[in-house]
């Protein structure tokens, strides 16, 4: 709308509302006495942890005063609030270092959101049509302990199910405790985009089943094999600090950065150089570089396990000689010879790796293949060749604090199902599943398809989910016990990686509820009092858990207490006592020690397979995680909705990726709608003509395509999963989701459905108006 | 086009229980206020919740920085007093007067005044005012507000305008930089 009607139509507006309210008694405003002390004006800033992925940045929240509309003894009005307004990074946070990404940023939406959901709900109408209709506390907690006595008084705890999140955090700690005391197994945690695979490998080579942390701002020279380390993979933000000071940071030194992938990702768009690769043959790449170090002694060789677990090592990787890996890859062989001597340094290479060898990097897609945990074993390999583990500049792992020790928590729930298999004993006749408790995750959304975790929710006869937003699985349950935002409760995780020392992230709440909602972690406390057979917790609330896990750690400052410290500063970090310390070969968050059996059959794959055949299907289907919504967690946030995606410029809308070359041979224009079919669906959506992207490779973005998840994520899109093979990583189980064979087909012209901030769609719709 | 309307046909147009389907919060206390500020018209002496006698309060030396405008010396904005405010002292002191038992009414029902705004720049002057530097630089309040002490219900009664600033920071030797004001 321009200036000008907005103008007229303000007039008119403002007419029309002075003539209505005429003859009417003028509507008072009522003020109620604020709860809370409100400096008028001033703003304080108050740790907070960042909710949306798991790397745990920590936050500074600026807290204002606020007018927020209320109905008090049945009158409604305005009350004086402290409410948060604006999000930053925490300064002296080591994973974050002061450093926010856009999705923190966009998090204080989570808290505002119109569509949150602000009171229990019970339901009223059939599972996922969203007819609900209010209750209160008290009753919803009834009926929850009345399940759940059921369930206990008919010798069926096992039977009790809860989808968590990922990462390790109190709040998991606790719910396991929960469900351990119950009988219950493990809470299952889903991640379509989750690195189990790596975190296998990482302890099958190194004892650490962890996320690796890089010291890029040391780093000389980086070999990066299909992560996206700057945008949605592991800890971002820490990477691309570091990122920075590994280009910018050091005077006379530019670190070098290769990229090696079949598309170019906003991290390959970084890199000096981009290797294009057959999709599944990153580590036939690696090899082939160890190949050429072995044989050429570039570097000497440091002996390790993880070398040791690569068949042929000793023998100087026969198999892997240049030529060879060229045929498999497509990489050049005197491309491979070049790499190799420069990732591992030497006098004839380029000055600035003479004196450190590379680290190489591995995520995302790489790891997304039938194969990926042979993949992983290679890079990790590569990096023990050339002694780039535990060294400035290469990769380590960040200590982590064993929260069950510190809560001194005895519960140890049995180890969960995964999705797949309880979806599919759900499905089954003799299926004994009683109640299913979800905690604000969305698994129906990012499951492949042929696992019908849809039709295995309809047939629980009872689900509760903690959730702030009906999304595709809340809208499956009978009760909605909606959580406080993270800005309203206390938070407190271990980040995975993203920084050389312990982190233990932290923080009480920075602002009161704004609705009637209840934190979690208090509800399922509540419910195991009321327990026919109470649980006998320790604590009452999740702030005296957190209390009491704290007291295990030494204070950061003098004469004062980590507790203390940490909802000062939203964390804690520093040495972290041996008695609470991870031991390596127990590593969180999968506990698992290096399986000898599955690491073999594991490694019998070095190449990828694909599903679908390659002549009905010629391309090879990659999904990434936006850099927006990462797998469709955060696609009800319309700031992120708005952004434009950093490589297309595309906003509000889904595409696929095709070569330019490709797409001609196609007939297949920028914008036109296509249809993209696998052996398990179809998804219509925009092409987008991207060089970036190999010829015989269809790249498309995940986190759309909802059907429910607020007004700005529904209806918007087209979701890849929904051509997902349900193909798995054998040693894992962890989704193949680069595994898939596709065909595409043009339908029409382009319809409008991708919307771009920059490019030619734009310019053309300015120019024709 | 750009369609980002709400998919109000799906299910993302559902409103659940509890959810406010506003589209405006309450900004102004009333329509005559929201219209008044609307067309830029302010009144010297708008009327308020209480009659609040200024001299009285000053007679017994309870300083304007003291309780109820406490904010003035920290941040850009004074502060208007809440009834928790009064009742700090209230509690025990005159308790029979009339406007007092008003006073208190009002705080066991839970509500709060609605001050109306006395003193304000026109939007159209794009000025940022900061009090705490005022404070400061030991600026005395008449100096802008007038003889509110003198009175009872605060009145604008002193024309702040450019000039009125401009007279005052030359005087005083401060800043006349656009960018101190007009920011």
């Amino acid at each position: 709308m321009d200036r000008r009607s907005f103008i007229k139509l303000t007039a008119v507006s403002g007419t029309t509302a002075a003539l209505a309210s005429c003859g009417n008694p003028e509507h008072q405003l009522i003020r109620f006495v604020p709860d809370e002390d409100i400096v008028p004006g001033q703003a304080v800033w108050k740790p907070s942890v960042c909710p949306l992925c798991p790397s745990a940045c920590g936050l500074t929240v600026r807290v204002m005063g606020a007018e927020a509309d209320v109905v008090r003894n049945g009158k409604a009005g305005v009350v004086q609030i402290l409410a948060a307004k604006k999000l930053e990074g925490n300064p002296e946070h080591p994973v974050n270092h002061g450093g926010l990404c856009a999705r923190g940023q966009a998090a204080i939406q989570v808290t505002y959101h119109p569509d949150r959901i602000a009171q229990p709900l019970k339901r009223t109408g059939n599972r996922g049509v969203g007819s609900y209709e209010a209750i209160t506390w008290d009753a919803a907690i009834a009926e929850v302990v009345a399940k759940l006595n059921e369930i206990a008084a008919s010798g069926q705890a096992g039977s009790l199910a809860f989808f968590g999140r990922s990462g390790s955090s109190y709040r998991n700690a606790l719910i396991g405790e929960f469900l351990a005391r119950f009988g219950a197994p493990a809470p299952m945690s889903y991640d379509l985009f989750g690195d189990d695979v790596l975190r296998r490998a990482n302890a099958v080579s190194f004892g650490f089943a962890q996320l690796p942390t890089f010291d890029f701002a040391q780093s000389r020279y980086v070999l990066n094999f299909g992560s996206d380390f700057l945008g949605t993979w592991n800890a971002p933000v820490s990477q691309s600090r570091a990122y920075g000071d590994m280009r910018q940071g050091r005077r006379g030194v530019r670190g070098h950065f290769v990229h090696v992938d079949s598309r170019l990702s906003q991290t390959g768009a970084s890199a000096d150089e981009w290797v294009p690769i057959r999709p599944g043959t990153e580590g036939v790449l690696a090899l082939g570089i160890a190949h050429v170090v072995i044989r050429d002694k570039v570097r000497p060789a440091v002996a390790d396990r993880a070398t040791a677990a690569i068949a042929g090592w000793k023998d100087g990787l026969p198999d892997y000689a240049p030529e060879r890996v060229e045929e498999m890859t497509g990489v050049k062989a005197n491309r491979v010879e070049r790499l190799a001597r420069e990732f591992a340094g030497g006098p004839s290479v380029l000055p600035q790796v003479r004196t450190q060898p590379g680290v190489a990097v591995i995520g995302g897609a790489a790891l997304a293949h039938t194969n990926g945990l042979f993949n992983a074993l290679a890079i990790n390999a590569l990096n023990a060749l050339v002694g780039s583990v535990g060294v400035p500049g290469g990769l380590a792992f960040t200590p982590q604090l064993d929260i069950l020790a510190a809560a001194k928590m005895t519960g140890r729930p049995t180890p969960a199902a995964s999705l797949r298999q309880w979806a599919a004993d759900a499905l089954s006749s003799a299926s004994s599943v009683q109640a299913l408790l979800v905690d604000g995750v969305n698994p129906v959304f990012t499951a492949p398809r042929a696992w019908k975790l849809r039709d295995a929710l309809a047939k629980v006869p009872f689900i509760v989910s903690f959730g702030s937003f009906l999304d595709e699985t809340s809208v499956m349950a009978d009760l909605i016990l909606p959580d406080h935002s993270f800005l309203e409760s206390f938070t407190g995780a271990v980040p995975e990686s993203g920084s050389a020392m312990a982190v233990v992230s932290a923080a009480g709440p920075v602002m009161k509820p704004l609705h009637q909602t209840r934190a979690t972690i208090d509800v399922l406390l509540d419910v195991g009092r009321q327990l026919e057979k109470p649980m006998e917790l320790p604590w009452q609330t999740f702030e005296e858990m957190l209390t009491a896990s704290f007291a295990a750690l030494p204070a950061m400052t003098e004469g004062s207490d980590a507790w203390t410290d940490a909802q000062e500063k939203g964390g804690w970090w520093g040495e972290i006592p041996a008695a609470v310390r991870l031991k390596p070969d127990t590593a969180s968050p999968v506990r698992l020690k290096a399986d000898t059996t599955s690491v073999v059959s594991g490694l019998s794959r070095t190449q990828p397979e694909f599903d679908g055949d390659a002549a009905q299907y010629p391309f090879h289907f990659l999904p990434y995680p936006s850099n927006q919504f990462l797998d469709g967690s955060t696609a009800h946030l319309p700031w992120l909705q708005e952004m434009p995606d950093p490589l297309t410029s595309a906003m509000w809308s889904s595409w696929v990726e095709i070569n330019p070359a490709t797409a001609a041979k196609l007939g297949i224009a920028q914008g036109d709608v296509v249809d993209v079919t696998s052996a398990h669906g179809t998804v219509q959506t925009a092409a987008f003509l991207s060089p970036g992207i190999a010829p015989d490779v269809l790249a498309m973005p995940a986190g759309q395509g909802h059907t429910t998840f607020t007004r700005y994520a529904s209806g918007r899109g087209a979701n890849p999963v929904d051509l997902l093979a349900p193909v798995t990583e054998e040693s894992t189980g962890a989704v193949a989701w680069a595994a898939t064979r596709v065909k595409i087909a043009r339908v029409g012209d382009g319809d409008g459905r991708l919307i771009l901030f920059a490019g030619e769609f734009r310019e053309h719709q300015e120019h024709g108006r | 086009m750009l369609d980002t309307s709400p998919q109000s046909a799906s299910s993302g147009g559902l409103v659940l229980p509890g959810q406010s389907t506003a589209v405006f919060t309450t900004a102004r206390a009333g329509f005559s206020d929201a219209l008044n500020d609307f067309i830029g018209r302010h009144p010297n002496k708008p009327e308020q919740p209480v009659e609040f006698p200024h001299k009285t309060h000053y007679a017994k030396k309870i300083a304007c920085t003291e309780y109820c405008h406490e904010a003035v010396v920290s941040g850009p904005v004074a502060g208007l007093p809440s009834v928790r405010t009064c009742m700090v002292c209230h509690n025990a002191i005159a308790t029979d007067r009339p406007r007092i038992k008003q006073i208190t009414a009002m705080r066991d029902r839970g509500e709060d005044f609605v001050w109306r705004r006395v003193f304000n720049y026109t939007p159209q002057a794009h000025v940022k005012f900061n009090h705490a530097p005022h404070i400061r630089a030991k600026v005395n309040c008449t100096t802008c507000h007038g003889p509110i002490h003198e009175g009872t219900v605060a009145q604008r009664n002193v024309d702040m305008n450019m000039g009125f600033c401009v007279n005052c920071h030359n005087e005083r030797k401060a800043p006349v930089d656009c960018l101190t004001c007009h920011f």
